[in-house]
């Protein structure tokens, strides 16, 4: 019943006024109502009504042709009904092109116009709604990926913390390895030192049971142990062979260590009466104590030991050092508020173009691949650069490989609203400036208001 | 799509050893002293000169005058022949008596044999002989003893020739291989007095320099087989001060005298990043000179096609106004006086002297010989989008929508090099302009066009039809062995089709069918660039001179090879459409007679402000010889400019005949909106003034197609007795009613422009205020100042309705803008037809005079015979400098007659007639009391 009430004021007013009304909207009505003068819209002029779209222009503001060309600065209202209706330059009435989907810029012509308004409409509101569904499943998505990235970002901050912790356990290993190196230095030193020393030092006190005690004690513990007279002591037939350790033991009077008071009745003899062994002969062992002196040679390979215990420690603290800065560096990146887009770190999107192969690795840089395989840095992370209402719409990858005449390449990367994440398009439009349109669920935004089609006047 | 160009763009760089600054590298480009022939002939020095008039070998028949002349240092003889054309022209031809071989005359460039007049003998003695040219008591005086030409009008010389002695003619000869065969050769003829004395051509003038059959450049060696062929004659120009002409140069207006370094050097060159004001050679050369003081203009045309040089000196340069001053007011000093010499490479002397007396005369006398403008389709003459490059197919619409998102009107976009399958001419890239006709299509739906470029240069490849084509033909030029000629261009290894050959020109033109040139549609132009011919690797970027052209070489055909391109390629755009449709060529070389094939611009400059200053003489310089519809990039095709710089280029192309944005490759984009909604809003009004001006335009361009007579002016031209206006080239006329004087300076708060003429008055077209002439005025100037006067006295038809393109705008209506003189008359044209077929020459069109005086304005039939309609009609007549009438009466064709509403504007005396409405086409009056 509606419907009727609305044809019918639509025939009434299209023949009460079918001329004056060409070009207006209906909220423009009431400065067009047949009276005997039009007042310009700006108030600058009074003209007499029939010169209202008569083909000349009268009013500066081109407010009394809004259904002719004649105007420069006029406008023309595109009712389309059944779709949007839009206004147009009042240079594309009459000039052959076909702009209104109703046809009515073009009512004295010579193209014939097609109506298309209402299978544009269809095909609008097609397509807005496949834009709404894409939108729907979108913000759907969109909303798991929010949940996800704040997962992932705890997980991340987790990850982090873990390896604080981790920092922290290694840098005391590497203070306590530090320690024992140094530990294992000063022993090996101090060796090379009494070797040194006891070239003179082994026939001075050889003469004493204490002399020779304290020269066989190399750490100067109180005791004498297998090692030390493995170090100082071999038989007199060969002097180059290392005593075994059981030989040692048994010098030992089958013990592991001998003290002072049971050397002088034991190990003393047996080394100043005996013909079985003797003091090694420092004069020859000085002439490379280190090589030769096996108590030397233990202390280095402890040294040693501990270098490389200690370079290991360090390294694995480096490392972790190293992820923290990098998962930090990664961290302080804005990944919007939800942290919708963390996903998108660590992924890399393709898509080739003509000859070329482009790869956006969000957050981190975009390259071009051609054909050859060569690569080429198109530019590494910069900033979002989206508008400030919405500065999460607009991506900038900067310092790319540098162009032949100067400046280096840079990548805009505009984020639209998609069910799937992906590389849509890839363009050069300025030498080194290249602008991407990448869609992704987290770019879908709730709209609070859909752009209408009208389909009443 | 950047590193592959770019490793290219820089590949190119080095093969033309460029440095890749900003300015041209000089040492790429031979000086006179490099030079061979230019060297020899300037060490020649004024004096008595060596050739003799044999008077006795004079014969003179109705047409023509033919006298042998003599060179009493060799003994060689020349033939002078001496013609009197009609309408005021006298021809000079000048060759050896009995070349070894001919020599080279040029062809292809005279629209027909010039019809001559009867010369009749008014006296002869033993030292001369007077002829008289006809009409208006003008004489040649031929002397014989030295041989000299001199032009007289009453007791005026208006030229002299020989004057100074500097005829020379390196006669063709044998080469001497040997220096013991050569002696021995000598000898021989020494010893044989049986030799005829005036046959032994031999002397010191003989001897053989460097040079003379072998230079190198570089590392290019031209071998001469033919030896020394150059030629040289001086021309003096009593009481003359002002030269203009030999384009093309990037250089003033007027003419500089070059006694202190290089010659002017007309050579088709492609030069990187050329220099302002200096004589170097440019893409295009034409050789032709006019001479201008306040009671005559005469010219010179020079007609060879070799390289050639021209040296120009005045006994007045170098002295200061006071210094003039003293001499006028000591009554004593010489008149002044400008002397001109020509050399040439190769050749003949073939050389035809203007007479004027006016400048329009001139004109005429240039147009009757190498033709007038041609007429071009009227949305050509529109706005030009082009950069190199649009991407693609999707890039074109994008730039298509967005002219019209921000309501700029356009009508051609251009497609560069980079639209082809690899540089492959009439191909499209398989990828990015897959679907052509389907982009074309869309244009059309726009009532727009496109461009598409098409070089000279023919990539090597054995799977591309074209040259494939070329070879089996035989079509290529020959290196001097032989075989085909190939250099490096575009695609790489390139053959270059020899043009001079018609038979290849039928070919070539053949090509543009849309059977053979897939993906082309009627709405398809053509641009043809690097047509000097560019050659990367050849001497000078161009080709080697002894590459063959037929039996001749590319030494006496170089400076044609352009015109020869764009002349084969418009004959395509004819033929494909069964000779219906006007064709649209742009050409970057061009040579005298270009101006028939289409539009030329200025080729690559770049985005500074000397540049957009110098596109003024630059164009106008090419409009005195013939070529009126030029152009220069707006925006500057090198480095990036300005807003403020791109803002006046727009507003300074605007009123220039070939408006097209132009950018490198390596530039940012600069469409017209991606400067801010001001800068898009100041570029949109330059843009769209254009387009009201169309009808303007428009009826230039037939003016200039039916007479000759350049669009784009000097003032000197139309205000030739006031010396004030003799220099002038910071400001130009648009015919002879508009004149524009476009802000060229940064940051300027105003221009000081010269109104011209005693008793003119000049309107403001902005502001309609009423400037007195004769006056220098200040203007102030804003950012959307535009300064253009229309004269006092003209009527300029204008459609106020700017739409998408001008084809959008064909049967809009006209407002007449009536500029009343001093006198209260005014009178303009108005030119109306299909704007873009040949039927105007079936006289369809309509044409009308337009007329103010007594106070009625009337429309009067200019070609009654002629048959056009139009649905156009005259919506609004605006009268500047009018009173106030009581009354407005319209009186129709019919004879009908009714009142008109009007306004009237006392403070600027402004009468607005509202919506007269009669048709355009047909007879009325409007009567005002």
């Amino acid at each position: 019943m509606r419907f009727y009430v609305f044809i019918a004021s639509v025939f009434c007013c299209a023949f009460a006024d079918s001329r004056k009304i060409r070009g207006i909207s209906s909220s423009y009505k009431r400065f067009y109502r047949e009276r005997k003068s039009f007042l310009c819209i700006d108030g600058s002029k009074l003209i007499p009504f029939e010169q209202v779209n008569d083909d000349y222009c009268d009013c500066e503001d081109g407010s009394d042709e809004p259904g002719t060309s004649a105007c420069p600065r006029g406008r023309f209202y595109c009712t389309n009904l059944g779709f949007r209706p839009h206004y147009i330059p009042s240079s594309r009435v009459n000039d052959g092109i076909c702009d209104c989907c109703d046809a009515s810029d073009e009512y004295n012509s010579h193209i014939r116009c097609q109506k298309t308004c209402w299978n544009l409409g269809q095909r609008e509101r097609a397509y807005v709604e496949g834009q709404m569904r894409t939108l729907d499943e979108g913000l759907r998505l969109k909303q798991q990926l929010i949940e996800e990235g704040v997962l992932l970002w705890r997980e991340k901050q987790a990850q982090l913390r873990e390896l604080q912790q981790k920092a922290e356990d290694l840098h005391l290993k590497v203070e306590e390895h530090k320690k024992r190196k140094h530990q294992a230095d000063q022993h090996k030193e101090q060796t090379l030192k009494t070797l040194q020393a006891g070239g003179a030092g082994s026939r001075q006190h050889n003469n004493t049971a204490s002399g020779l005690f304290q020269f066989l004690d190399n750490n100067k513990d109180g005791s004498i142990t297998v090692d030390e007279v493995q170090a100082r002591v071999v038989t007199i037939h060969d002097e180059k062979r290392l005593l075994s350790e059981n030989e040692a033991v048994a010098l030992l009077g089958g013990g592991r260590q001998m003290d002072l008071t049971m050397f002088r009745h034991t190990l003393w003899d047996t080394l100043t009466k005996g013909d079985n062994v003797k003091i090694r002969d420092t004069n020859a062992a000085l002439d490379s104590p280190v090589v030769e002196d096996p108590l030397l040679m233990a202390a280095d390979r402890a040294a040693k030991w501990e270098a490389t215990n200690l370079k290991k420690v360090e390294e694995a603290y480096e490392t972790v050092n190293m992820e923290i800065s990098d998962l930090q560096q990664k961290l302080a990146i804005d990944y919007g508020t939800d942290w919708e887009f963390l996903f998108l770190n660590s992924q890399c999107y393709k898509l080739q173009v003509y000859e070329y192969t482009y790869t956006l690795c969000p957050f981190n840089q975009v390259t071009q691949e051609n054909t050859a395989g060569t690569q080429v840095s198109l530019g590494t992370w910069g900033m979002w650069a989206g508008e400030p209402k919405n500065q999460y719409s607009q991506m900038v990858y900067e310092n790319g490989e540098p162009c032949w005449q100067g400046g280096s390449r840079t990548a805009t990367v505009t984020l639209t609203c998609g069910t799937e994440t992906a590389l849509r398009s890839v363009k050069e439009p300025s030498k080194c400036q290249y602008i991407m349109d990448f869609q992704t669920p987290v770019a879908c935004q709730p709209v609070l208001k859909q752009r209408g089609i009208h389909s009443e006047l | 799509m950047a590193s592959f160009t770019e490793r290219m763009a820089f590949v190119l760089v080095m093969a033309l050893c460029l440095s890749g600054a900003l300015a041209v590298d000089r040492g790429n480009f031979k000086t006179c002293d490099q030079s061979a022939f230019c060297k020899r002939q300037r060490a020649l020095k004024p004096g008595e000169s060596p050739y003799r008039a044999l008077l006795e070998t004079m014969e003179l028949t109705n047409t023509r005058l033919t006298l042998q002349l003599i060179n009493d240092n060799n003994k060689v003889r020349l033939l002078l022949e001496l013609y009197r054309l009609q309408g005021n022209i006298t021809r000079v031809k000048i060759n050896e008596l009995k070349p070894l071989k001919p020599r080279f005359e040029v062809p292809d460039v005279l629209v027909r044999e010039p019809p001559t007049e009867p010369l009749s003998l008014l006296s002869q003695d033993e030292n001369g002989v007077v002829l008289s040219l006809g009409a208006e008591s003008q004489r040649v005086i031929v002397s014989a003893r030295p041989f000299r030409l001199d032009i007289m009008e009453g007791r005026d010389v208006l030229m002299s020739l020989n004057s100074r002695g500097l005829l020379a003619f390196e006669h063709l000869r044998m080469r001497k291989d040997t220096s013991q065969a050569d002696s021995e050769a000598e000898k021989k003829e020494e010893v044989d007095p049986a030799n005829p004395a005036e046959q032994t051509t031999k002397d010191e003038d003989d001897k053989d320099e460097d040079g003379m059959w072998e230079e190198t450049f570089k590392s290019h060696t031209d071998g001469k087989p033919n030896g020394p062929s150059a030629i040289s004659l001086d021309f003096s120009l009593p009481g003359v001060e002002h030269v203009y002409g030999i384009p093309e140069h990037a250089e003033t207006l007027r003419l500089k005298t070059t006694d202190n370094g290089d010659p002017y050097r007309l050579y088709n060159l492609d030069v990187f990043q050329y220099e302002l004001f200096n004589p170097m050679a440019l893409y295009g050369a034409v050789p032709v000179m006019l001479a201008h003081n306040s009671q005559r203009t005469t010219g010179i045309f020079w007609l060879n096609a070799a390289e050639t040089w021209v040296d120009i000196s005045s006994n007045t340069a170098g002295k200061t106004v006071f210094g003039k001053m003293l001499d006028y007011v000591q009554g004593s000093s010489e008149t002044p006086q400008t002397d001109v010499r020509w050399i040439s490479e190769s050749g003949i002397i073939d050389v035809f002297i203007m007479l004027g007396p006016t400048p329009k005369d001139v004109f005429s006398q240039y147009a009757s010989l190498t033709g007038t403008q041609s007429f071009p389709p009227l949305s050509s003459l529109a706005y030009h989008q082009c950069r190199w490059n649009y991407n693609d197919q999707e890039d074109v619409k994008l730039v298509d929508a967005g002219f019209d998102e921000h309501d700029i009107p356009y009508d051609f976009i251009w497609l560069d090099i980079e639209h082809t399958d690899g540089k492959r001419y009439f191909t499209w890239d398989p990828h990015k302009f897959a679907t052509p006709k389907e982009m074309l299509q869309g244009i059309m739906d726009k009532k727009r066009k496109m461009v598409a470029i098409v070089d000279p240069h023919i990539k090597v490849d054995s799977n591309y039809k074209i040259h494939n084509e070329i070879r089996s033909r035989g079509f290529y030029i020959k290196n001097k062995d032989g075989g085909d000629y190939e250099g490096w261009c575009w695609p790489g290894s390139a053959g270059y089709p020899d043009f001079t050959c018609a038979d290849m020109r039928s070919w070539w033109a053949s090509m543009f069918a849309y059977d053979q040139y897939g993906g082309s549609m009627e709405n398809l132009y053509t641009w043809n660039d690097m047509n000097e011919p560019s050659v990367f690797n050849g001497p000078e970027v161009t080709m080697h001179k002894d590459a063959m052209h037929g039996a001749w070489e590319h030494r006496d055909v170089h400076n044609l090879y352009g015109f020869y391109v764009q002349m084969a390629t418009a004959e395509g755009l004819i033929q494909r459409s069964g000779g219906v449709e006007r064709p649209f060529v742009l050409t970057r070389a061009f040579f005298a007679g270009s101006q028939r094939y289409g539009a030329v611009w200025t080729g690559d400059n770049a985005a500074e402000w000397d540049h957009l200053k110098i596109s003024i003489p630059m164009c106008l310089s090419l409009g005195l010889v013939g070529i009126s519809f030029c152009g220069a990039d707006v925006g500057g095709f090198f480095k990036s400019p300005s807003s403020e710089l791109l803002v006046r280029w727009y507003q300074t192309g605007a009123y220039q005949p070939f408006f097209r944005a132009h950018a490198h490759l390596d530039t940012p984009r600069r469409e017209p909106w991606l400067f801010g909604p001001e800068n898009t809003a100041l570029i949109r009004e330059a843009v769209r003034q254009r387009y009201t001006l169309l009808p303007y335009w428009y009826l230039q361009f037939y003016q200039a197609h039916c007479t000759g007579q350049p669009v784009m002016r000097p003032l000197w031209v139309e205000y030739p007795q006031d010396p004030a206006t003799f220099a002038i080239d910071d400001e130009f006329l648009i015919g002879t009613d508009l004149l524009v004087h476009p802000v060229t300076e940064e940051g300027a708060r105003g221009v000081t422009a010269y109104l011209p003429g005693k008793n003119e008055v000049w309107f403001d077209v902005n502001t309609f205020q009423k400037h007195n002439g004769a006056q220098n005025l200040y203007i102030p100037v804003t950012m959307s100042s535009i300064p253009v006067f229309q004269r006092g006295g003209s009527i300029i038809p204008r459609k106020l309705r700017v739409r998408r393109s001008s084809t959008c705008m064909e049967h809009d209506p006209y407002t007449l803008f009536v500029a009343l003189n001093p006198q209260r008359t005014a009178e303009g044209e108005l030119y109306i037809d299909d704007g873009h077929t040949f039927n105007y020459e079936k006289k369809e069109f309509i044409h009308r005079k337009l007329f103010f005086a007594n106070n009625i304005l009337s429309s009067i039939n200019l070609a009654p015979d002629a048959k056009f309609s139009t649905q156009s009609w005259i919506e609004r007549v605006i009268i500047l400098g009018a009173s106030k009438p009581s009354k407005v009466t319209l009186q129709t064709a019919d004879g009908q007659e009714s009142q008109l509403e009007f306004e009237f504007d006392s403070s600027m005396s402004v009468l607005t007639l509202r919506k007269p409405g009669m048709n355009a086409g047909e007879d009325w009056k409007v009567m005002l009391q």
